[in-house]
């Protein structure tokens, strides 16, 4: 150990001084996060209105044109699609439908995971017992495989995607709502107002759930990129939404088999996709950081 | 160096317990361990296999399937009693238990053939992909977790962290087509898709590397972090253990068995569901391009078949990888 000298670099504390220097947008990154979910819900709102053109009028004429085209029936923002689809128009409408999914099957999951741990945690005993079993269980499951086949037995559509989505999110939910309920159970709070005879309505409804919301926020914001994409999975698979109905998902299979002819049909959905989950995944880090300090 | 070692996490010094029942105590917890894991295994096949019957007692109805489409309905009212089909429930789900206690969960409408067999013949492919891309997973979350989680806040820190999340937040399959348009298809420097030769391996590898090193990477900074700011560290580095050393030797055998349980987890995963869709996308002659095409052509026992054995495995996964880590953790290990 006497061989070596003082080592040249020392990134230990070297790395900590150039605070100064910081970059001025760190810490303000947050602001485009929201414009981008900002727009896309506004798509998945207003869509119809703000897509520049009919999303389902075919025209051969104008088949697979590349991004920037332009023809009489105006600007192709990202290029048409084999039938002659305006495809930015597409992704649009096709915004409302993956976000509808995403957002009623996170929900739901969330509701059945925070049921689900709120009673595990409060009432503990046996529920507890079954509860975590049951979570641990489904844990180990293979969902995707197991959404295929349900989907396929079940018949895919639109409301059997919702009904079947949140089981990829519920045990996870229910695992942190759990912990947490049992870290409020013993608060002076919870604790008090048992003993001011408060009956269990009043202290789940009244108590624990206004405590539990910012976690629900926070987990709802980590679920909903999941759900989507895993949406966007079984769509691409033929096991999710089916045509006409539109979500990213749709339009990243659509675009599949004109990979080597029309590149923008893969990418620019899966694109809107990225951006999207993305969005989200920051601004759940943003928060975690936030509740940190 | 020894001495750098050994402050490492050593179990607590309880006060009271000899050497012999602690030993015992090990044994007994690893003991428990599998039987945990082997009674939930137990517990979600059993769900899976209820689950998969009752709706397909609900809502499929083979018969359809089977029969000629001209079939009026008193012969497919024959049909459904020669195949037990008209039978209470109980009986059927019986009957259903008895042959899967046999391995043997129908015949594949589509392949002629017990589902089992079409399923064994591809599994193969599937596990090898599976091994490949954790390994090229494990290779990219340690090498930017190690390189992130030494230099905190640097550049190279920031722009790791950034690609983490990135592949943490784009579609399995999106990444694949993105790497088939631009290595196939522009600079066509390898195949698209299929199996016939090693380099068809290296598109599916990557996209299934990225994928999954994402959360590897992740974790693996976080420890490294962590580490760092141990004792141990600060005394090496004030005897003059070269840097390099010093993650080499000490940061990195002590990160190792939290990255090898990660890893393993990730490589559940894939079974789990992110491997199909790459799998169809690169047309690789896996589990996921049955799948979905016996899906398509509702041939149920093929999809049941392999979420059957994938569960399994799984579970088998799953279960090594605790075991693994129960005997890598050396405050969990006998002395």
């Amino acid at each position: 150990m006497d061989q070596t000298p003082a080592p040249p670099a020392d990134p230990v504390p070297a790395r900590r001084t150039p605070r100064l220097r910081r970059n001025p947008l760190r810490g303000r990154l947050w602001v485009l996060w929201v414009a981008v979910l900002g727009v896309i819900a506004l798509w998945a709102v207003a869509g119809n209105l703000l897509a520049p053109m009919d999303p389902y009028a075919q025209l051969p004429a104008v088949r697979l044109l590349p991004p920037l085209a332009r023809t009489e029936a105006g600007l192709h923002l990202l290029g048409t699609d084999a039938l002659g689809r305006d495809l930015f128009s597409q992704i649009v409408v096709a915004s409302r439908l993956t976000l509808l999914i995403g957002t009623c099957a996170t929900l739901i999951g969330l509701a059945v995971g925070a049921v689900v741990g709120i009673c595990a945690g409060y009432f503990g005993g046996w529920i507890d017992r079954v509860a975590m079993r049951l979570t641990e269980a489904q844990t180990a499951m293979p969902m995707f495989l197991f959404a295929i086949l349900l989907m396929a037995v079940a018949g895919p559509s639109v409301a059997n995607l919702i009904a079947l989505l949140p089981t990829f999110i519920w045990p996870t939910v229910a695992r942190v709502i759990r912990a947490e309920t049992l870290r409020l159970r013993t608060e002076p709070f919870v604790v008090g107002a048992i003993a001011l005879g408060a009956n269990r309505r009043q202290v789940v409804f009244n108590h624990l759930l206004p405590n539990l919301t910012p976690r629900l926020a926070v987990l709802f914001v980590i679920d909903v990129g999941q759900i989507v994409l895993a949406e966007a999975g079984l769509s691409f698979l033929g096991a999710g939404v089916q045509e006409p109905d539109l979500t990213w998902g749709v339009l990243i299979a659509e675009g599949r088999p004109y990979l080597a002819v029309a590149w923008w049909l893969t990418v620019m959905p899966g694109l809107a996709l990225a951006a999207a989950v993305l969005s989200v995944s920051m601004l759940s880090r943003e928060m975690e950081r936030r509740s940190q300090t | 160096m020894t001495s750098t070692q050994q402050a490492a996490p050593a179990p607590a010094a309880a006060p009271g317990p000899a050497p012999r029942t602690r030993r015992s105590r090990t044994r007994s917890s690893l003991g428990r361990l599998v039987l945990s894991r082997l009674r939930d295994a137990v517990i979600v096949q059993f769900l899976v296999v209820v689950t998969i019957f009752v709706i397909g007692f609900y809502v499929g109805d083979p018969v359809t399937a089977f029969a000629p489409p001209d079939a009026t309905e008193e012969q497919l009212a024959q049909l459904r009693h020669s195949l037990g089909l008209d039978q209470p429930f109980w009986v059927q789900f019986a009957r259903y238990l008895e042959n899967l206690i046999q391995l043997d969960v129908g015949t594949s409408v589509w392949q002629q053939r017990p589902a089992m067999d079409a399923v064994w013949e591809v599994i193969g492919n599937t596990v090898l992909l599976a091994v490949l891309g954790a390994i090229a997973a494990a290779i990219f979350g340690v090498v930017g977790g190690v390189l992130a989680g030494t230099r905190p806040g640097s550049l190279t820190d920031r722009v790791i962290n950034l690609i983490a999340v990135v592949s943490l937040s784009v579609a399995s399959f999106w990444i694949g087509l993105l790497l088939i348009i631009i290595f196939a298809v522009r600079l066509d420097l390898v195949p698209t898709s299929g199996l016939y030769e090693w380099r068809s391996l290296i598109l599916p590898v990557a996209t299934l590397g990225f994928i999954h090193g994402g959360r590897i990477c992740q974790v693996t900074r976080s420890v490294v972090l962590d580490e760092m700011s141990k004792p141990y560290v600060l005394v090496a580095r004030s005897r003059g253990l070269p840097w390099r050393r010093l993650v080499a030797r000490h940061i990195l055998r002590n990160v190792a068995a939290t990255v090898l349980t990660t890893a393993g987890w990730e490589f559940a995963r894939m079974f789990g569901g992110s491997i199909y869709p790459i799998e169809v996308v690169f047309a690789w002659p896996g589990l996921g391009p049955l799948m979905t095409t016996a899906a398509h052509r509702h041939d149920f026992a093929i999809v049941e078949a392999a979420v059957l054995i994938t569960g399994a495995l799984v579970i088998l996964v799953n279960l090594v990888v605790d075991v693994a880590s129960h005997l890598l953790d050396r405050r969990l290990r006998p002395q």
